[in-house]
Parts: C-alpha cells; structure tokens; sequence
C-alpha cells in the first residue's frame, strides 16, 4: 500500500429536498487497497459512490483525484479518468454480447476503419482470462447469469485502465463459488495498483477482503480505520450506536384478533416464512436489504404469487389473490417506491386518493363520487397535505406530502390490514411525525399494520413487535421491550454470511 | 444454454429463426404443388414487386433499431417522385436523381433532428412529416402527375439483366453494404446499442443524438432510392399514390425479428420478412385465391412474429438465473 | 382578470389543456369569421363543419380512451370500413339487424386487440396494426362475395348499394337538428359518462401508471379490454354513419388515414401518446379545430395541394407544446 491517495474526499456534504444526507465527509481512498465502506440502509453510502462517479454533485466540499481537483464531474468523464463505478442495475447493453460490451465505445479497429471482431475477442478472452472468470462471450449479455453480468461489468471496467473501482454491493446476486472467484479478482486487481471501493452488508466479507473500513452512520462519518483495528462487534456499535428517543415509543398495548396469518410461505424471493398479525398492532419487519422483506410485501397483497404456503386473511384462506381481491378485504399497501409503484404522478392528488376507495365503494360500476370528493378533501386537513389544492398533480408535491397522498389512498378505502414498506423514507422530519401520529390513529382504531423499515430507530419506536428477516427468512422475533439496535442487527446480518 | 439437451435446440433454432423457416417452407410448397411458381419468370415479378419496398425496409429497419419508426416513408416516395420528375425535364437524369436524393434527405434529416432533440415521439414526429411531406409533393405538382418523357430513365425501371430486375440487384448491393455496416463499423454497432439501452449507450460516450439523427436520414435517404425507381415505373412522378407503404415497410422489419424495442433486427431477417409476403402473394395469385386475402395473411403472420418475440423474451428472462 | 388567472392556475392539468385547446380554438374560429366576412359563421357552414366530421369525434373519442391507457388503436379506418359493408350484407335483417351485425363484427377486433395487448401484453402499435390489414383485408373479401347476390349493385370500388331508408337517416332532422350531429354529440355525453363509472374513470391511473394502479386494486385487466372493445365499437358506429350518408358499405371507408387523424386530434385535444391526460372535451375541440383548419384553408384559398403539409406541421406544433408543459 502506498501512501499517496489516488483519491481524496474533503468535506463532502449534499441534500436532497432539504434534507441532508451527508455530512461533511472526509475520506481517502488508497491504490492497491480495498477500502469498505459499511453503515445501513439510508447512511449515505449509496449518495457516498454516486458523488465519486459523478451522477451527483456534493452540495460543498472537493473531490482530488490524482492530485488534481476534479470539477464537474460526470459518469462519463469520471470513466474516462478511470473511476469506474458497478452498480447492480448493470448499464450494459443487453442485446449485445460480452466481448462487444467490453469494447463498447473503444473498439479496435483495422486500416479502413471496420471493426476488428478479432482483436475484439481478443481483448475480452483477455480481460477475462485474467480475471479467470469463464462465461459464454457470444450471447447477448441479457441472457447471461446475473453474476456474470457483474463480471462483463468489471471486465469493461477493466478495459478502460480503472484506478479506481467501485464496487456496490456486488455478493449480493452472486452464489459461493462465484464469490470466491469474485475475490480472486479483487486481490489481482489489488496487486495491480487498483484503488477499490467495496460497499456491501456482509461483515464477513469485509474482514476477508477488505484492508481499510469506514462506517457511515446518518450522512455521517462515524468511525475510519484499518480493518484489522475492528471486529464484528465494534463494527456493528458503531454502525448503530445512537441515542434513540424512546420518548417516541408507542405505547399503548391493545391487540385483538389476529387479522393476517401467513402460514409457511415460500416462493422463489422468500423461504418458509411464517408470522401473524393482530388488529391493533404495529409489527416492524426489520433486515437488509435484499433480505426478502418488499418480496413479502408483495406476495402476503397478491401481487406476486407464491408457490407454497398460506395466507389467511381474517381467517378466510385466500386463493389466487390479487391486489383487487386484497382491497376488497381491507388490506391494502403503501410500495417501498411511491414514485413508481404509489402515485400516477400525472394525475391531481384528490383523484390519487380516491382509487382504493373507489375501487372499495363502487356500486354497479358507479363510485359514490360526491362522497370520494369529501373523502379527498377531509383527508387532505386530517392529514395535513401541502400545497391542499386538490388538482395539483401529484408530481410536484414533496417527498413528505407525497407519502402522505399514498397513505391517504389507503386511509380513504377503509383498509384495516395496511402494509407500509419504508413509510418515511425521504420523508422530512415535520412529515415523519405526522405519519407516526397516524398510524397510531390508525392502529387504535383497531388496524393491524405491517410496517418494513431499514430505519432501526423507526422499528424500534414505532412498533409492538418486531421481526427481522434475513436472506428470505425470518430470523428471529422481538416484543418491543427487549429489542435493541444490535440485537435486530446481528440477526438481520447472520444468517445472511451464513448462506455464503 | 450448456444445461439444454440437443432436442430443445432445435426448436429454440426455429423459434429464433421462424421467419426464414416459414419462407423455406413457404417456398418449397409452392416449388412443389403450385404450377409456374418456381421459374424465372415469376421469381422475376416477385422481386420486381417488392423491390421498392425492400429500400424502404431497410430504411425502417435502420430506424427500428433505436427504437424510433418512420411513418413518412410513403409520403417521402411520393415527394421524391415529384422532385426528380420536375427536376428531369429541366436538367437531366444525373442532377435530377441526385436533386430527388438529397431534398428527400434532408426531410429526413428534419425527423431525425426533431426526434433527438425534442421529447416529441418519433411516431408524431413522422407522423407530422409523413403530411408534410405529401403536402409539398401535392404544391410542387401542383396536384397533377409530372410525366417524365426521357425514355432511358422509364427502360431502367424495367430493365432486367439475365432475367432479374436492374431494381432488385441494386437493393441487393443495397443489402450486402449495409448488412456489412451493421455487423463491422462502429456506426452500424453503435445503432444496435442505442437501441439495446439508450442510457448506457450514452454512458459508453456514445453520441446517442448523432446516431439518431443519422439513422433517419438514411432511412430517408433509402426511400428515396425507392422513389427513384417508382418514378421510373410509372414514368411520371405522382403526389399521391405511395400510400400505406410505411405500414409494408414495417411489417417486413417485425416479420424479419426485428423488435418495436430497439436493439434486435437484421438486414437478413428484414429480407426474408419481404421475401415472404412476396411469396406469399405469388402463391395467392398462381393459385387463383383472391388477394384480399393477403392482407389477413398478413396481418396474422406480424401477429405470429411478434407473439413469438414476446415469447422469446419472457423465456429468456425465466431462464436467467436469479439471486 | 387578477381572479381569473388565479382560478386557471389552480385547475388539473387537464382541466387547464381544456382551456388552452378551446382559447386555441375559438382564436380560429374568431380570425376565420373576420377573414370571411361573416361567411364562416354561417348556419349553412358551421352545421357542414359538424356534419364532416361526425364521424371523425365518434371515431377519435374511441380514440382517445385506447390512448390515455397508454395504447394505441390503428385499426378504426379498418373496423369502419368492415362494419358499413356488414350492415349492408345484413341488411335483409332489417334496420336493427344490420346495426346488430355492423356493431357485433366490430366488437370482434375490439376484443381481439384488447386480448392480445392485455393478456399476451404485445404492442399495441403491431397489434392494431396487424388487425388494420386484417379489417381491410376482410372487409374486401366480404365485399367481394356479396357481389355474386341478387338485388346488390356492385362499384367498381367493390362497395354494395342500399335501399334508400338508410339515406334518411342521414338528411333526416330532429328539432332542426341532423340527426348525425346529434349522434355525434350524443356519443360525446355517453363516453364523458363512461368516464365517471369505476371502470371508464380507471383509464387514468392505468396510463398513467399501470403499476400503480394494479397494486392499488383496480382491475386492470377489465379496464384494457374495456376501451379496446369500445374503440372498434365506435368506429362500427362511425361506419353505420357512412353508410347512411353515401348509401353504400365500402370497404375503403373513411379513407387510409382516418386512424391517424384520429390520432393526431386526440393529440391536439390534450391526449398524451404516454398514457393518463386527456378529456372528452378536450378531445372534441381537437376535432374541431382540424375541422375548422380545414375550413380556413379553404376559405383562404390555400390550395388543396397544401393542406396536408399545414396539417402536419399543426399537430407536431401542438404536440411539442404539449410535451413541454407535462414534463415540467
């Protein structure tokens, strides 16, 4: 390891919609090292590796790469200069085979200017070769494993002389002997003078591969160091250490009935699992991500079909559900993406709202339009929606209001088994308040709510119970008195390095 | 594909390559059963029916490839006529030709611009042109036919040499080239990959606004070589007429495997595309079937392609392995 | 004039789209009275204007709901012209018989093409594309085999002469009304209605945003079938009319660009190709506005030659404006 940083991090800070995300970051970034970078969902490392390649700019602070400022960076310049960023949405073009991926944009060429389809191949057998990474180069990238398209990915970041690899999450599609070979590469790539930039949720890879960690912690920079410096243990404090205002605390402990069994479920995202759910309560579903836990969501609404298993609602077994049959009984959900699963964001806010109930209360194909419009607008000052003008579409709304109109959706249809998936994420703190204060609205008027989060101090305040899923299972179960950060974390981490 | 036995191949083979499979069968049935299909004769009209056609094709193709389409194709014959009839009388084939190719061009240049600088579809946008440019056929003509009166121009519409159209051996120089283009120069692999995924085209510093606007303009470019040789056939240039020749165009892409999505196409399968409703047509004719039926033939077999591609496409996504 | 911009800049999108097209509109209306001298505010002319293209808002209303789901409809031209030679080979069955013919071949594309985009989720464009050739392909070969029969007169266009009964309908008149224009507007309220049930409101969502709308438990399914089937239904409506109006069926009704031109109204009334904007009104001015385009042009003396080409040009320029203002 040498002792000049190829890349260099000062003061890096950025907000989204007033809302920071990172706080003055400083950080370095050595050749030949890999430095991980560790915090949970919503630490900012993902904001953290955007900045580097350039999909982003940092609100303040500088970016020195190569002993040179780098000013407006973009994806494409920060290619060129070699910082190279594998994300798992890999931006490949699928129709194309591996050896042309490679060559993308660079391709070698032979007097007259034609592609040389030999010299091609040649760079990619290569490429590869010495990454030791086998895998049919003649099909078109779309049709190859999900791991070996992260190598077609490396391969061309390869291509390009990258001093600098970012590498997000990239275990997360692969199998055990993939892994391995995975490793292989990185410890080539290390001894070639490759600065690698390692996120990922697997401690235990961390302490295999990695020689430097950082944690991450609310936008924050919590603690930097040698990898040999921490173990798992001060690693998991000070991912979490924070003091949690347990004033928030829900308190009230009625629970009835149970509305939602889920007995077994298996399907090709989720293995066995099992819970139930009473009205009156709030179950918070902790675990990474990746764990399976929006892959329930989907499967307990009917979105998604199962292949084994139960689901009982209101002690009536469903068969072939789907999100309308769902509705019908009461249970309705709040997507973990609102942009792209939550809100027709053409379409004005009042008439978001109103589908669930439509849907709900229509009689012979015809909505009870006058009460929809009440519905809408009482709906609009309960719940404290910004700007309350009931045409304006949806898309220029806050994240916050945004969140709410969702909600509101859910609210307005009388759905008493709600499942909210990151009902606060983007949310300003003003907004979070609210939608806590509604959901124990909500909650004592006898629902049952399923609420996923990645925010621990968000499970741990809000609900009765809290169950951590971990790699398509239920790890384990908590009651609202004995959970702790660590505790929920450890189990959301085990079982996950256990399946490597 | 290593887990797949021999027999799955196969038919994973026909599937991929229904087209060509379709012709063969196609063709060989005729050659068989129906009388005076295979001879010179009538290979001869097929290929001069559809070598117009064929130019347009290839155009589309191009076109279909980044996920655009061009709905002026017909208009574009039409308005190319026109310049090259008015052009002819005044100052000879050569210029005429090459006045009909480039005013023609640049038409297509304005599609092209339009759609890799705006946010309008390129449905509207050649759409939009497509009356545009069947407008200014119609003032440039003054809504008459311009008849063209030098008569090596109307013998090379016609002209065979050993029995096969001067048009159809053109188109296929026309093919060859650009089949090359698309498989060796970077342009021609840069199409496929806008095509494939605009965003990590760009990402790759691919000029995805350049390719764009040069695919449309060839593909207009193309229709006019087309043109060119309508005007030939009816030995006059025409501001109507040409009509629907966009929705042929098309056909043959999709018939030939191409997809409305980008990314997927070939100049082969396109060819075969217009090979087999030429054929199919003959077949009809020779056999005494009234042509009407050419259309639901048509019309069923751009269902069956595209009900195929879609087959393929959630098939291959089965098969990928997942986390 | 303070409260009047407040009020407008409080409205929907929609609503506002409305308001543009119409101040549009009634901009034309206004400069093609003046440049005529009165004469285009004439009874005579307006009711000509309603007339030509009655059938053209039927059609383009069909139109409309296929493309505010985020689909497209290529085959009404085809579908028009099946249904007006249906009702005349029916038309021994009586009035309502070849209506009930006319109509039922109709429906058959229309659940065709909703099958196919909705269940095997295949491109609207190919697929209304594929059933386009397939209508006119079939409404010929109809045509064709009814030639052979005692009492029909064939044109050489292969279309098929009617009794006169038909005709009425179209000069007919009720409260000094046409009764095709009243047809015309009578469809406008029906499918407005349409709008206000579950399933005809839920086109909004579903173009809008197809996965929204699932999980939020609209069937969305049933609202797919539902407005492909009602955009072949309008356009066998659009071909009853024809035939009563030229007293034949032809297999080339409507023209080879009637799809488009429905297309390119529903544009121009404020209907976005990708799906969720768009109202009956809007739509209807659209129509109007191509209509009223036509009619200055000809009052202008712009020669026919010409048309086509202002055409164009005014559906990419009201286009474009609309694509800039959605995605602000």
């Amino acid at each position: 390891m040498e002792n000049q940083p190829v890349l260099s991090l000062r003061k890096i800070s950025k907000s989204f919609a007033g809302i920071k995300v990172l706080h003055e970051i400083d950080l370095d970034f050595y050749p030949g090292e890999v430095h991980c970078i560790v915090g949970e969902n919503g630490a900012g490392k993902s904001t953290l590796i955007k900045i580097i390649s350039g999909a982003y700019q940092p609100d303040e602070g500088s970016i020195t790469y190569q002993s040179q400022i780098l000013r407006h960076n973009n994806p494409h310049l920060a290619r060129q200069n070699g910082i190279n960023a594998i994300y798992q949405e890999i931006d490949l073009i699928p129709t194309l085979n591996a050896a042309e991926n490679i060559s993308l944009g660079n391709e070698p060429t032979r007097k007259g200017g034609d592609i040389d389809w030999r010299a091609v191949q040649k760079t990619s057998d290569k490429i590869l070769g010495d990454m030791g990474a086998g895998l049919d180069t003649t099909i078109p990238v779309q049709n190859l494993k999900v791991a070996h398209q992260q190598m077609v990915a490396i391969a061309k970041a390869l291509s390009m002389n990258s001093k600098v690899l970012i590498l997000d999450e990239p275990t997360a599609v692969f199998s055990g002997s993939e892994i391995n070979l995975l490793f292989e590469i990185i410890e080539k790539l290390k001894s070639q003078g490759i600065s690698i930039v390692y996120i990922s949720h697997h401690l235990d890879e961390i302490f295999r591969i990695g020689d430097r960690v950082t944690v991450l912690r609310d936008g924050n920079l919590v603690r930097s160091g040698l990898v040999g410096e921490f173990d798992k243990n001060s690693l998991i404090k000070a991912m979490v250490g924070r003091d949690i205002d347990f004033s928030l605390r829900n308190k009230s402990k009625i629970t009835g009935e149970i509305v939602l069994e889920v007995r077994d479920l298996t399907s090709s995202e989720v293995e066995g699992v099992s819970l139930t759910l009473r009205s009156g309560e709030i179950v918070g579903m902790a675990g990474l991500v990746g764990a399976g836990r929006t892959e329930l969501a989907r499967l307990i609404l009917g979105a998604d079909s199962h292949s084994s298993g139960e689901l009982l609602l209101k002690g009536k077994k469903l068969k072939s559900l789907n999100p309308s049959k769902a509705l019908g009984l009461g249970m309705g959900m709040l997507p973990e993406s609102r942009k792209e699963e939550g809100l027709v964001l053409v379409r004005p806010m009042a008439e978001n709202i109103a589908y669930s109930q439509i849907q709900r209360e229509s009689r012979f194909g015809f909505p009870p339009w006058r009460k929809v419009k009440e519905e809408a607008l009482k709906m609009v000052s309960a719940v404290d929606i910004r700007p309350n003008n009931p045409n304006i579409q949806v898309t220029y709304m806050s994240g916050g209001n945004q969140q709410k109109v969702v909600l509101s959706k859910l609210l307005a249809a009388d759905c008493d088994v709600l499942i909210l998936d990151e009902p606060t994420r983007g949310v300003d703190v003003g907004a979070r308040m609210e939608i806590y204060s509604l959901m124990k609205e909500v909650k004592d008027r006898g629902a049952a709510i399923l609420m996923i989060s990645s925010d621990l101090p968000e499970i741990l305040t809000q609900s009765d119970r809290v169950l951590v899923m971990s790699g398509g299972k239920i790890a384990g179960e908590f009651s609202a008195a004995e959970a702790t950060e660590e505790k929920v974390l450890k189990l959301a981490l085990q079982i996950q390095e256990e399946s490597l | 594909m290593k887990t797949q036995n021999k027999g799955t191949s196969w038919l994973s083979w026909i599937g991929n390559n229904s087209a060509l499979v379709a012709f063969i069968i196609l063709f060989v049935l005729g050659s068989i059963f129906v009388p005076n299909f295979f001879s010179r004769q009538n290979f001869s009209a097929i290929l001069y029916q559809y070598a117009i056609i064929g130019f347009l094709a290839l155009g589309q193709l191009l076109v279909i490839l980044t996920a655009g389409i061009d709905l002026s194709q017909g208009s574009l014959v039409a308005f190319t006529s026109i310049v090259v009839a008015l052009a002819m009388s005044k100052y000879g084939i050569l210029p005429a030709v090459l006045a009909g190719l480039l005013a023609t061009t640049v038409l297509g240049l304005i599609n092209g611009l339009l759609v890799s600088r705006t946010r309008i579809p390129a449905f509207v946008v050649t759409l939009g042109m497509m009356g545009i440019a069947r407008g200014l056929a119609l003032v440039l003509s003054d809504a008459k036919p311009v008849s063209v009166e030098i008569e090596s121009f109307v013998k090379f519409g016609r002209a065979n040499i050993f029995g096969i159209p001067v048009s159809a051996i053109i188109l296929l120089a026309f093919c060859i080239g650009i089949g090359y283009f698309l498989k060796n120069r970077k342009l021609g692999r840069y199409i496929y990959a806008v095509g494939g995924s605009e965003e990590s085209a760009r990402l790759s510093g691919i000029d995805v606004k350049k390719i764009k606007l040069f695919v449309y303009a060839a593909s207009a470019f193309l229709t006019a070589i087309g043109g060119v040789i309508w005007t030939a056939r009816l030995s006059s240039g025409s501001p109507i007429g040409a009509n629907n020749y966009e929705m042929e165009s098309i056909a043959a892409v999709i018939v030939g495997g191409g997809s409305l999505f980008g990314g997927v196409g070939s100049v082969f399968g396109t060819v075969i595309g217009f090979l087999l409703f030429g054929t199919i047509n003959s077949i009809l004719n020779l056999v005494g079937i009234s042509p009407y039926w050419q259309g639901t033939i048509k019309g069923i077999l751009i269902l069956l392609a595209v009900a195929l591609s879609q087959l393929r496409r959630l098939r291959e996504k089965k098969s990928e392995v997942k986390k | 004039m303070i409260n009047l911009k407040k009020y407008y800049s409080t409205q929907s999108f929609d609503t506002r789209s409305v308001i543009n097209i119409l101040v549009i509109l009634l901009s034309m209306i206004f400069f093609a009275a003046v440049f005529s001298q009165g004469v285009f505010l004439q009874q005579k002319n307006l009711i000509n204007l309603l007339m030509q293209n009655a059938a053209l808002i039927i059609i383009t209303l069909g139109q409309l709901l296929v493309i505010v789901t985020m689909g497209i409809d290529l085959s009404v031209g085809a579908v028009m012209a099946v249904s007006s030679v249906l009702m005349v080979l029916f038309q021994d069955f009586g009035v309502v018989g070849s209506i009930v013919a006319a109509l039922g071949g109709a429906l058959i594309f229309g659940v065709v093409n909703g099958a196919l985009v909705t269940f095997i989720r295949l491109p609207a464009f190919v697929v209304t594309m594929a059933t386009m050739q397939i209508g006119y392909s079939v409404a010929k070969l109809l045509s064709d085999a009814a030639g052979s029969r005692g009492g029909t007169v064939y044109t050489s266009l292969g279309g098929m002469e009617l009794p006169t009964l038909y005709s009425e309908f179209y000069k007919g008149n009720l409260w000094g009304a046409p009764l095709p224009i009243l047809v015309s507007f009578g469809f406008l309220i029906l499918i407005a209605l349409y709008l206000k049930t579950k399933n005809g409101h839920f086109i909004y969502p579903v173009g809008g945003n197809e996965k929204t709308a699932f999980l939020s438990g609209v069937p969305v399914w049933k609202v797919k079938m539902a407005v492909y089937m009602l955009s072949s239904v309008l356009a066998g409506v659009a071909g009853i009319i024809f035939v009563s109006r030229v007293g034949l069926g032809d297999p080339q009704a409507g023209g080879p660009w009637i799809a488009l031109d429905s297309i390119a109204a529903a544009s121009i009334g404020g209907a976005s190709l990708s799906g969720g904007l768009g109202t009956v009104l809007g739509t209807f001015f659209g129509v109007i506005i191509l209509g009223v385009l036509n009619n200055i042009m000809n009052l202008l003396g712009v020669p026919p030659t010409l048309q086509p080409a202002i055409k164009g040009l005014v559906i990419l320029i009201a286009v474009y404006l609309n694509t800039r203002r959605k995605m602000n």
